[in-house]
């Protein structure tokens, strides 16, 4: 794919310069007439009530294969959600972008801007098919973003607009036995709880520059993604040269660290930070807050007593003390951390956790 | 300790598996080992300690066994806090009796610096003690303790009252919820849910449980066609549970408040199954109650919701639960708790006014500076027009002072000064906003902070405050945290966190009159001298239309004691969920401390009949069915309480100079239903609005009541 959208922004911007649109005022440079994007979008008429309607995808959408201008990326560390599998999509209308604004904050999103995901499962009982359960859009509607979940039908022909809730069975192949999963579809309501900021207003989580400053492997190659969210003008090209950045939390070449503070970051920080929907708890779980060992939780003593051999929210060396591990290991829904989006327990995530617990060597007073 | 035994180490042996033993039995035929030796425990292999006497609950790992015998009384210090032992972890169990008959006497985990073990205890010249060390936490590195002897030091403040913890056949686990009637014998049931079961201890009335595991379940059908048919609840009790008879068949109901959903398991007509029935409904609970929040003398149930508005379940009286969420013209128009983002975590019903209708109570919890962490309180303003109940939330009215952002998971609502009005603790569960609070009520509607001075240890943290008394002085305690805070009937407090109960449901395990704790553990209380009395309310508005609920949930209960000015009057309301998680006794327990005789216990019931027992025995279950004890209407019947019109067509205009602060009406037809129920706000009543007929009017102000018939034209 070539930088085409920058043309196309190019155009915009010569437009209003010369407060016309007409054809006769199209630099001679430009040899390749603008590919426009096939996305249906009205900005007014969205979220439409089946996925289809979007225009997202070329052929069956269970392919999941994008129009032109449905750019697809991926998260250096994602959350954990019942082992689902997920394809993320970002779509802008022609004539707007993205600004970077911090590292750890996510990008500044233009009005009709759509993060698209979709939680899949591959190994799915019977027959080992893939299911796809689901696609949730967050659509950037003027100042405000919206929650459209839309709900996949069994014949994987058809999703559609359910923002209410609901429950899907699922049996998966899982370490060569079979492993059930109790998936919850999100409500609107259950979305928000994660996907907030101060005065409980609605925001993305995922598209950090830091979550995601990372090769990847494009049609046309490969690309640091935020590099060529800039080619195809989706995002302003005031990106520093220096960010930030997560690591992947399954990469055994970064330090335990690291990894772990990665995997809080996408896990936990969204409730575990300023103005968050548990900020009144004395942990700070974003990448940036944990470069202080403290807003961890290390040596700091827990408020809620769970039972009295949990002595901090981290003890050092000591998982089996540790409030932190404890909630991210248990599946009871008052104990368990995350509170939502998980019902069973991410069993890799909880071994990087404790190995980074008993990893530490701070003694606490 | 370390710095009296580090001037002794040089001098001291150092003993490498002297009277170190496998087993209990070869432990008592071995050497006892002696104060001021340093003794190296290494290996582990032997037998696990019998009990676990520490203060951390999980489970015992291998052990090695040491005897002690004093020859002497001392306090005995275990110490491990050697500077050797440094990263260590050991947890010791010290035993007394003989093999194979083992009590506790003392232990330890984490007393000393980091995870090393310091077991204080006295011990008594003729007794063998065991000391067992535990490899619950470590496996590999051998460490160091040593004994020492000290004279035995004044005993602490005497407890109020001490808890044992007992074992029950229950399952263990985070689903321990309940301690409440089940089988409708009115005797409190040791209840934790399971996902295909109903785990129920039942309190047998010559003492100890029948256990029993219900798994005769009709779970709700499939969501789509041709999914198979469920065989667990769709939502556990996570966040609480709540009873209560809703279908009045004389076996309680219960109510799970889960993740994302409510699920009811309607007991069946001898009590030995149940019915699930989970709304599709997404609802984040917290605590949840049944209560008759129509008062149509059929129960409701209400959740709080996190994240949402609060929802309610209206009973139609005929087994159906109808979902409501915030105002609604057909539910409660006015709503009870309508933020659209929530923060609804510790509601309860409670009558703060007086007035004979339940107002609500919500703690709040929400991170940020957003109004969702804001308490409130919702005020019964009694029908309207359309013959509905309207709330209105007055927390921050003038001089109300609950309208607070603290971070809380319950309130303790009671009459902690026995004024005749219900006061508030409120929790804190975090102290990022503010520490805990007591809040005096006024008896006007008004509330004073009395925080200050009560003896509360203000950097400590609760989710569950539980109002009750449990050591029966007369006087209103708090279940905190790992402590109770004993109550001295002046808003005064004592806490004791020693050998207390953790948090849990509330009630009589044993029907020995002092209250019990459950919660995974069952925390027996062992009482006192002190006297009691309690009272089963049972409601007959499954008989008799315009009478109460069948748990008489939302009546008040006063009793009095003593005469002159040594008259004491206690008050309680009957409630289903108070607290955050658990669900307690639906009985009215008072203590009396040491009073002989009760003057009266009276119940005022939601339907506004009251009944009165004089002179009732004392430490004694009362079970007491509406209108059986009443003061008939002949009692309070005057001829003056009217002034005109009467025939009327529209008003009656009341004989009373000054308004009655808190007077509360109702107007009752022939067959005794309830047709107005209101706090009086004017001297004059609208009864424009009913059929023409023949009525009774009654009005009630401060615990009076007068009734006039009259005539509607």
């Amino acid at each position: 794919m070539k930088p085409i959208r920058t043309i196309t922004f190019f155009l915009f911007i010569i437009g209003l310069l010369s407060c016309s649109e007409e054809e006769n005022y199209v630099p001679v440079e430009v040899v390749e007439e603008p590919q426009i994007s096939p996305v249906v979008f009205d900005l007014d008429a969205v979220p439409y009530s089946t996925l289809s309607a979007y225009n997202f995808f070329d052929g069956a959408i269970v392919e999941q294969s994008p129009v032109y201008g449905v750019l697809p990326y991926d998260l250096i560390t994602p959350l954990f959600s019942d082992y689902a599998k997920k394809k993320r999509f970002i779509w802008m209308p022609n004539d707007a972008k993205a600004t970077f604004t911090t590292d750890d904050a996510i990008v500044d999103f233009p009005s009709g801007s759509v993060i698209i995901k979709t939680f899949y499962y591959d190994n799915v009982l019977p027959n080992l098919t893939t299911q796809i359960i689901e696609t949730r859009l967050i659509i950037k509607k003027n100042d405000a973003y919206i929650f459209a979940n839309y709900k996949w039908n069994e014949d994987q022909t058809e999703a559609f607009l359910d923002n209410n809730g609901s429950f899907v069975n699922v049996s998966i192949e899982k370490d060569n036995n079979p492993f059930e999963i109790n998936y919850r579809v999100p409500s609107e309501t259950e979305c928000r709880i994660c996907h907030k900021s101060a005065n409980e207003s609605a925001i993305p989580i995922g598209p950090k520059p830091q979550n995601l400053n990372k090769l990847f492997n494009y049609t046309d190659g490969p690309k640091n993604q935020l590099q060529k969210w800039v080619d195809v003008g989706y995002l302003n090209n005031n990106i520093p040269s220096n960010i930030n950045t997560v690591v992947d939390w399954e990469d055994e070449d970064e330090s335990l660290e690291l990894r772990a503070r990665s995997y809080l970051d996408i896990n936990c920080a969204h409730c575990h930070t300023d103005e968050a929907h548990c900020d009144y708890r004395p942990i700070r779980l974003s990448f940036s807050d944990t470069e202080n060992a403290a807003n961890s939780g290390i040596c700091i003593a827990p408020e809620e007593n769970i039972n009295n051999a949990l002595t901090h929210i981290i003890s050092p060396r000591r998982n089996d003390r540790s409030v932190l591990w404890y909630r991210l290991n248990s599946i009871d829904g008052a104990t368990m951390m995350p509170l939502i989006s998980r019902s069973v327990k991410h069993d890799e995530g909880v071994a990087l956790i404790e190995a980074w617990i008993n990893s530490l060597e701070t003694i606490c007073e | 300790m370390k710095h009296i035994l580090l001037s002794l180490l040089s001098v001291l042996t150092i003993q490498y598996g002297v009277g170190q033993s496998n087993t209990c039995n070869d432990a008592a035929t071995d050497t006892p080992i002696v104060a001021d030796v340093l003794y190296t425990v290494n290996p582990f292999f032997g037998d696990p300690s019998p009990s676990n006497c520490s203060e951390t609950a999980q489970s015992i790992g291998d052990g090695l066994w040491y005897r002690y015998v004093p020859d002497g009384d001392y306090q005995l210090i275990i110490n491990t806090d050697l500077p050797q032992n440094t990263g260590r972890d050991p947890r010791v169990h010290v035993l007394t009796g003989t093999c194979g008959s083992l009590s506790c006497a003392g232990g330890d985990d984490d007393g000393g610096n980091q995870f090393l073990a310091v077991a204080t205890l006295n011990v008594f010249q003729g007794n063998t003690y065991y000391i067992v060390w535990d490899n619950r936490w470590q496996n590999s590195n051998p460490f160091d303790f040593i004994l020492s002897e000290g004279p035995i030091p004044p005993p602490p403040p005497v407890t109020p009252v001490t808890f044992t913890t007992q074992s029950v056949a229950n399952p263990t686990g985070s689903s321990s919820r309940g301690l409440v009637d089940m089988n409708g014998d009115f005797l409190d049931d040791i209840i934790t849910i399971q996902s295909s079961s109903v785990n129920i201890s039942y309190q047998l009335a010559a003492g100890g449980f029948n256990y029993q595991s219900i798994t005769d379940i009709t779970f709700r059908p499939p969501d789509n066609e041709g999914d198979p048919q469920p065989t667990t609840v769709r939502y556990l009790p996570t966040w609480s549970l709540a009873a209560g008879d809703w279908d009045a068949n004389g076996y309680n109901d219960l109510l799970y408040g889960g993740n994302s959903g409510v699920t009811f398991m309607k007991a069946s007509s001898n009590g030995a199954a149940y019915t699930e029935i989970s709304g599709p409904e997404y609802v984040f609970s917290q605590r949840s109650h049944f209560v008759d929040i129509n008062n149509d003398g059929d129960l409701d149930a209400f959740v709080c919701h996190d994240v949402e508005p609060n929802v309610y379940y209206l009973n139609d009286g005929s087994d159906n639960l109808q979902f409501f969420q915030g105002p609604n013209p057909n539910g409660v128009p006015s709503g009870l708790g309508n933020l659209s983002s929530g923060g609804n975590y510790g509601t309860i019903w409670i009558d703060y006014n007086n007035d004979g209708l339940l107002d609500m109570f919500i703690a709040k919890c929400r991170g940020g500076e957003v109004s969702a962490k804001i308490n409130e309180l919702w005020r019964n303003k009694g029908m309207n027009a359309q013959g509905k109940y309207e709330y209105e939330e007055v927390g921050g009215n003038p001089g109300v002072n609950l309208r607070d952002p603290m971070q809380t998971w319950s309130g303790a609502w009671a009459d902690f000064d026995n004024d005749g009005y219900m006061d508030v603790f409120v929790g804190a569960s975090s102290l990022s906003d503010g520490p805990s609070k007591l809040m005096r009520n006024n008896g006007d509607g008004t509330f004073t902070d009395f925080t200050s001075g009560a003896g509360f240890d203000l950097g400590l943290t609760s989710i569950e405050n539980i109002a009750a008394d449990f050591d029966n002085d007369g006087n209103v305690d708090i279940l905190f945290s790992g402590g109770i805070y004993f109550g001295n009937g002046d808003l005064t407090f004592n806490y004791f966190n020693a050998s207390m109960p953790s948090v849990g449901g509330v009630g009589d395990a044993n029907n020995d009159g002092f209250l019990d704790v459950y919660s995974g553990a069952y925390f027996r209380n062992n009482g006192n001298d002190n006297n009691w009395v309690k009272i089963t309310t049972v409601g007959k508005g499954y008989e008799t239309n315009g009478l109460s609920n069948r748990n008489g949930i939302g009546a008040r209960v006063e009793i009095s004691t003593g005469s002159g000015i040594n008259e004491k009057i206690q008050i309680r309301d009957v409630r289903s969920g108070e607290g955050f998680k658990f669900m307690g006794s639906l009985n009215t327990h008072f203590g009396i401390g040491q009073a002989t005789s009760i003057n009266y216990i009276k119940i005022k019931w939601p339907s506004g009949i009251v009944d009165q027992i004089n002179d009732p025995d004392i430490n004694t279950h009362h079970i007491v069915e509406e209108a059986s004890f009443t003061l008939s209407v002949e009692d309070t019947l005057v001829d003056n309480l009217i002034l005109y019109p009467n025939p009327t067509k529209d008003y009656l205009n009341l004989n009373f100079n000054n308004l009655l602060y808190n007077g509360n009406y109702s107007v009752i037809d022939l067959s005794g239903k309830l047709i107005l129920n209101a706090q009086l706000s004017a001297n004059k009543i609208d009864v424009s609005n009913i059929a023409n007929g023949i009525y009774f009017l009654s009005v009630t102000s401060e615990g009076k009541t007068q009734t006039q018939r009259f005539i509607k034209q």
